[in-house]
C-alpha cells in the first residue's frame, strides 16, 4: 500500500516539474521568436510526416480552409501573444477604426473593473497603455502609423509583448473575478481552486497556459471574437471521417455568424495563429509581410 | 526626485516613479519606504512589530532591491535590524506565491510585499534558510533594542536615509507592550546554521530527495492591506518543507496532524496542492477499519492526482475537445 510520502517519491515534484518545464521553455525561446514569420501550413505536413495518421488526415481537411500558420513561442503566454498579434494585425489589415473606438471602451470597462477590484492603477497602467499605444499606431496615414512589418517586430520585443500580455492577464482575471459565478462551475471542474485562487495562480502570472476559461473571458470582455481550431489525436481514422473541430468563442451580444477576428491553431498544449485560404483578389501588396 | 535624472526608456523606471509617488500619497503607519536619491532601483524601508506579537512596539529597517526587469522579476528584501525572525543581510526567502514558490507576479508591488512581510513575521520558520526562530523573549528584547536607534549601514547619504525612516516611524511607534508572565518560554534560540544567501530551503530539499521522505507544509498568510484609497488584497504562501521519516499510512495522520497544530493560527489552510497531506483526517486514534477505508481513500486521492499532474503535463485537459465544455 502506498503511503503519502511513497506516493510523493514515485512523482515528480512541483517544483521539480516547474524547473523542467522551465529548461524546455529556456530552450523554445532561443529556437523561436515570440511571434514567428508567417509561414504555408504545408511545414505542418513535413512536421508530421511520420506522424500520426489522424493529424495528417486533419491537415488536409485544414488545408481548405486555412493557408498559413505564424507559430507563437511555447513559453505558457503563447495564447496571449497570439491574440496580441493576430487581432493587431486584424485591424491593421480592416482598417476598422470603429472597432478600435469600441474596444477603446471595453478597455476603459476593464479598468474600471480591476479599480473596482481593488486593483492599484499603477500595477496595470503601464501595461494598459502599451496595449492603447499598440492599438492607436495600427491606422495607417498618421505620424505613429506602423506597418505590419513593425507590428511583427514590436510583437517580438520583449518590453512591449511582455507588456501586452501581461495587460491581458490583466483583462482576463478581472472579467473572471467579475463574473466569478459564471465561471466558478467551469473552474472548479479542473481544479479544485476558488476563483480567487485561481486567477492568482493560472492567470495573473506570466507563464501560466490558457484554456477556455482564459479565452471566454479575455473574448468577452474585449469584446472580440475568437476561432480555436484544434488539431488533435481525437477520433480515429480506420472508424468514420476525421473531422476538425472548431470551437467559436463570441463575446456576449455579438451576432454568432460573425467571422472571429482572431483564429488560433490549438494543438495540446499549444496555440499558434492561422490564417484563413487568401483569396487572391484581396491580397494587397502593401499589407503583405516582407520576409527577408 | 526629478524625474528626467533616469532612462525613462527602461519601463521599470516609469512604474518605479509611480510606486515611490503612491507610496508618499498614500502614507501607513505600519511601513515607510523610500528609493536612494540617486537610485530609484534601490530602496530603504522600516517596518513596524506587528502586534500582538512578540516583535510588536518594533522598528524594523531594511532594505530593496529592484531588478532591471521589474516588476517581471520580483524585488529583493534583506532586514537590517536584529530582528530573530529574519537573518539581517541576508535576501529574504519569501516566495509570495501559493502556486509555484518562486513565482512573483507583476501584479503586484512593494507595497504588497511590505504587508507580506509583516505578515511573515510571527509565522513559524520550519527550519526555512535565512530564518531564525528565537524565543519571544529574545525577540522581545531585540524589539525594544530596535527603537533605541537606527541600524548603522552605508555610506553618509544613505544613512541619512535611514535615519530619515526610523524619525518618522518612531514618532507614532506604540510601545514594546509588558511581557504577560503565562507566555515564558524557555526553549533555547536556534539559528539556521546551513543558511544560504541565494537558496530557498525547497531548492536544498530538491538536490537531496533520497535522505528521507520530504513532507510539505504550506502556510498561507492571508493579507488585507488598506491603504488609503488603494486597497490590496493577496495571498502569500510561505512554504518550507519539513522532513518526516517514511511511515505508513497508519502512523502518517497523527503525524499530519501534529504538524498542522503547529501552524499559527494565523497561518490558516494549506495550499492546495498538499491539502491531502496536512489536513488533520482524524480526531482521535483510528480504529483498524477506518485505517482500511483511509488508506483506499489516500490511494484513490494520489492515483487522482497523478493522472491529474501526467494529463496536465500532456496539456489534455482543457485541450480535449471531448472533454470541452460548451461555449461558457
Amino acid at each position: 500500500m502506498d503511503t503519502e510520502t511513497g506516493g510523493e517519491k514515485e512523482r515528480p515534484r512541483d517544483d521539480e516539474i516547474q524547473a523542467f518545464h522551465n529548461q524546455i521553455r529556456a530552450a523554445d525561446a532561443e529556437k523561436l521568436e515570440f511571434v514567428g514569420d508567417k509561414e504555408p501550413l504545408s511545414v505542418l505536413e513535413d512536421e508530421y510526416k511520420a506522424g500520426s495518421a489522424v493529424f495528417l488526415a486533419k491537415l488536409q481537411i485544414l488545408k481548405e480552409n486555412y493557408g498559413s500558420i505564424r507559430r507563437a513561442r511555447g513559453d505558457g503566454n503563447c495564447f496571449f501573444r497570439s491574440f496580441m498579434f493576430s487581432y493587431l494585425e486584424h485591424l491593421i489589415v480592416t482598417q476598422d477604426e470603429a472597432e478600435i473606438a469600441r474596444v477603446e471602451k471595453s478597455i476603459e470597462i476593464c479598468k474600471q473593473t480591476l479599480i473596482d477590484l481593488g486593483h492599484a492603477e499603477f500595477t496595470f497602467e503601464d501595461f494598459l497603455g502599451i496595449f492603447v499605444e499598440q492599438l492607436q499606431s495600427v491606422i495607417q496615414g498618421k505620424e505613429t502609423s506602423i506597418s505590419l512589418d513593425t507590428l511583427v517586430e514590436r510583437c517580438r520585443d520583449q518590453y512591449v509583448s511582455n507588456y501586452v500580455v501581461m495587460f491581458f492577464r490583466f483583462v482576463t482575471s478581472g472579467e473572471i473575478r467579475r463574473r466569478a459565478e459564471f465561471f466558478e462551475p467551469f473552474i472548479q471542474g479542473m481544479s479544485n481552486m476558488s476563483v480567487v485562487q485561481f486567477c492568482r495562480s493560472s492567470v495573473e502570472p506570466m507563464g501560466e497556459e490558457s484554456d477556455h476559461v482564459h479565452i471566454t473571458a479575455l473574448s468577452d470582455a474585449l469584446g472580440v471574437p475568437v476561432r480555436v481550431v484544434y488539431l488533435d489525436q481525437s477520433g480515429d481514422i480506420n472508424d468514420k471521417p476525421v473531422t476538425v473541430n472548431n470551437h467559436d468563442f463570441i463575446p456576449e451580444g455579438m451576432d454568432t455568424s460573425v467571422d472571429p477576428y482572431v483564429i488560433l491553431l490549438y494543438r495540446p498544449g499549444h496555440y499558434d495563429i492561422l490564417y484563413r485560404r487568401e483569396n487572391p483578389a484581396n491580397v494587397e501588396p502593401t499589407i503583405l509581410e516582407q520576409k527577408n | 526626485m526629478a524625474e528626467e535624472k533616469y532612462n525613462m526608456k527602461n519601463p521599470a523606471v516609469k512604474r518605479i516613479l509611480q510606486e515611490v509617488k503612491e507610496m508618499q500619497n498614500n502614507p501607513i503607519a505600519d511601513y515607510m519606504s523610500l528609493p536612494l536619491e540617486d537610485n530609484i532601483f534601490e530602496w530603504h524601508f522600516a517596518i513596524r512589530g506587528p502586534s500582538d506579537s512578540e516583535f510588536e512596539g518594533g522598528i524594523y529597517h531594511g532594505r530593496i532591491q529592484l531588478p532591471p526587469e521589474y516588476p517581471f522579476k520580483p524585488p529583493a528584501f534583506m532586514l537590517l535590524t536584529p530582528n530573530g525572525r529574519f537573518e539581517t543581510q541576508t535576501k529574504i526567502c519569501l516566495s509570495i506565491s501559493q502556486h509555484h514558490p518562486e513565482h512573483w507576479q507583476p501584479s503586484w508591488s512593494v507595497r504588497t510585499a511590505l504587508v507580506a512581510l509583516i505578515a511573515f513575521m510571527p509565522t513559524k520558520p520550519d527550519g526555512a534558510l535565512g530564518s531564525l526562530d528565537y524565543t519571544k523573549e529574545e525577540r522581545r528584547a531585540l524589539a525594544i533594542k530596535s527603537r533605541l536607534s537606527a541600524p548603522k549601514f552605508g555610506n553618509t547619504e544613505r544613512q541619512a536615509l535611514i535615519d530619515e525612516i526610523h524619525q518618522a516611524m518612531i514618532k507614532t511607534l506604540p510601545p514594546v507592550p509588558e511581557l504577560p508572565p503565562a507566555n515564558v518560554d524557555s526553549a533555547e534560540p536556534v539559528e539556521d546554521d546551513d543558511e544560504d544567501d541565494e537558496e530557498c530551503e525547497e531548492t536544498l530539499v530538491a538536490e537531496e530527495p533520497d535522505r528521507d521522505a520530504v513532507v510539505e507544509n504550506v502556510h498561507e498568510v492571508n493579507v488585507n492591506a488598506n491603504a488609503g484609497p488603494l486597497s490590496v488584497s493577496f495571498s502569500a504562501g510561505f512554504r518550507s518543507a519539513t522532513r518526516a521519516q517514511a511511515v505508513d499510512a497508519a502512523d502518517t495522520q497523527p503525524q499530519h496532524r501534529l504538524h498542522a497544530d503547529h501552524a499559527h493560527p494565523a497561518q490558516a489552510g494549506t495550499g492546495p496542492g498538499t491539502t491531502a497531506q496536512v489536513r488533520p483526517v482524524v480526531q482521535q486514534p483510528p480504529s483498524d477499519s477506518t485505517l482500511t477505508i483511509l488508506a483506499i481513500a489516500l490511494t484513490i486521492a494520489i492515483l487522482a492526482l497523478i493522472i491529474k499532474k501526467l494529463m496536465r503535463s500532456q496539456g489534455m485537459p482543457a485541450g480535449m475537445p471531448e472533454s470541452m465544455p460548451p461555449k461558457l
